[in-house]
């Protein structure tokens, strides 16, 4: 009488086959890296300040604060109200990684002059940003991204 | 003395024969990658297909949808549509209206608009939006992007957005 063995021989082994699995895992991967980016974008709030009127205040301020840009990447601080001022941040000028000048609006210089400014006049929440049509979008958003440190409400004026 | 030698040799050639490549590494590590690449993909709301260069600044991460406006060196596009072809930035002669809006660009966005009033007449949980995302690149001129602003202003879109790059 033959015996049966039906043992641990025949116990069934299944090998889980991965080539497939990773087949999927290596179309997806490609994709997802070619549509990856890997740049971290951000949204800036923008207004447009119509005819020199600020951003919702149900009292008008004390004072109305503009901001201009120059080509020169100089910044005029200009105050309008119960004072009248003009105040210059003149440019921030490195040196770049290729040797040349870098002229850039002086962040900490503006942030100082913005920063006094809001400290006598702290019930003062908007600014409008203004400048010539040659100025590049650059100095506009750092300059936008300097002042909204200071002043929460930036609007774009000139229009 | 031989034999034994050439047996034992043999036996090693037949092992060296099978070798099973072990690809279980290999799946823990696309495993690791495509869950990180997956949360990159789903977070990311704001894909920018343009080659512009945008801007730094300190900035919110955005989470909406809204009308795309990109400014690039040769065109205007919307919604990755050209509008107003572009020279060097600059807008050709005449294109320009009164109020400094884009005469092209408000046929486009005028008619987008009317697209949009459409879709929110017809579907009650769709609402107009006047979100528009400004997506520009840093060497265009402050005088076309207020063209363009002026623009989305006359035709409905006011809330304003410009897409920067993060600044750390």
């Amino acid at each position: 009488m033959a015996a049966v063995n039906l043992g641990s021989d025949n116990s069934q082994e299944v090998d889980l086959n991965i080539a497939p699995i990773l087949d999927c895992f290596v179309v997806l991967i490609t994709f997802l890296l070619v549509s990856a980016s890997f740049l971290s974008l951000g949204v800036l709030d923008a207004g447009i300040s119509a005819a020199g009127k600020e951003s919702t205040q149900t009292q008008p301020p004390p004072v109305t604060i503009t901001v201009e840009v120059l080509r020169s990447q100089e910044v005029v601080v200009k105050l309008s109200g119960q004072s009248n001022q003009t105040l210059r941040v003149p440019a921030s000028v490195t040196k770049g990684s290729d040797g040349k000048d870098v002229v850039t609006v002086n962040r900490e210089a503006l942030t100082a002059k913005l920063g006094e400014i809001h400290k006598r006049w702290p019930t003062v929440n908007a600014a409008t940003l203004t400048a010539s049509g040659n100025v590049d979008y650059k100095s506009i958003v750092q300059t936008m991204d300097i002042t909204r440190g200071v002043i929460p409400a930036v609007l774009l004026g000139g229009f | 003395m031989k034999r034994l030698f050439n047996r034992k040799l043999g036996k090693r050639h037949e092992e060296s024969a099978e070798m099973s490549l072990n690809i279980t590494a290999m799946a823990d590590i696309f495993t690791v990658l495509l869950v990180f690449l997956l949360k990159g993909f789903a977070t990311g709301s704001l894909a920018i297909s343009t080659s512009a260069t945008l801007p730094e600044a300190k900035a919110e991460t955005p989470q909406f949808e809204a009308l795309k406006v990109e400014v690039t060196e040769t065109a205007v596009t919307v919604e990755s549509q050209p509008a107003v072809p572009l020279a060097s930035f600059q807008f050709k002669a005449g294109e320009r209206e009164g109020n400094g809006s884009s005469r092209t660009l408000n046929a486009f966005l005028k008619k987008e608009r009317a697209r949009q009033l459409t879709i929110a007449k017809a579907n009650k949980d769709v609402k107009v939006d006047a979100k528009v995302l400004i997506i520009a690149d840093q060497r265009a001129p402050y005088e076309t992007i207020k063209s363009v602003l002026a623009s989305a202003a006359v035709n409905g879109y006011t809330d304003f957005k410009l897409a920067v790059v993060q600044r750390e």
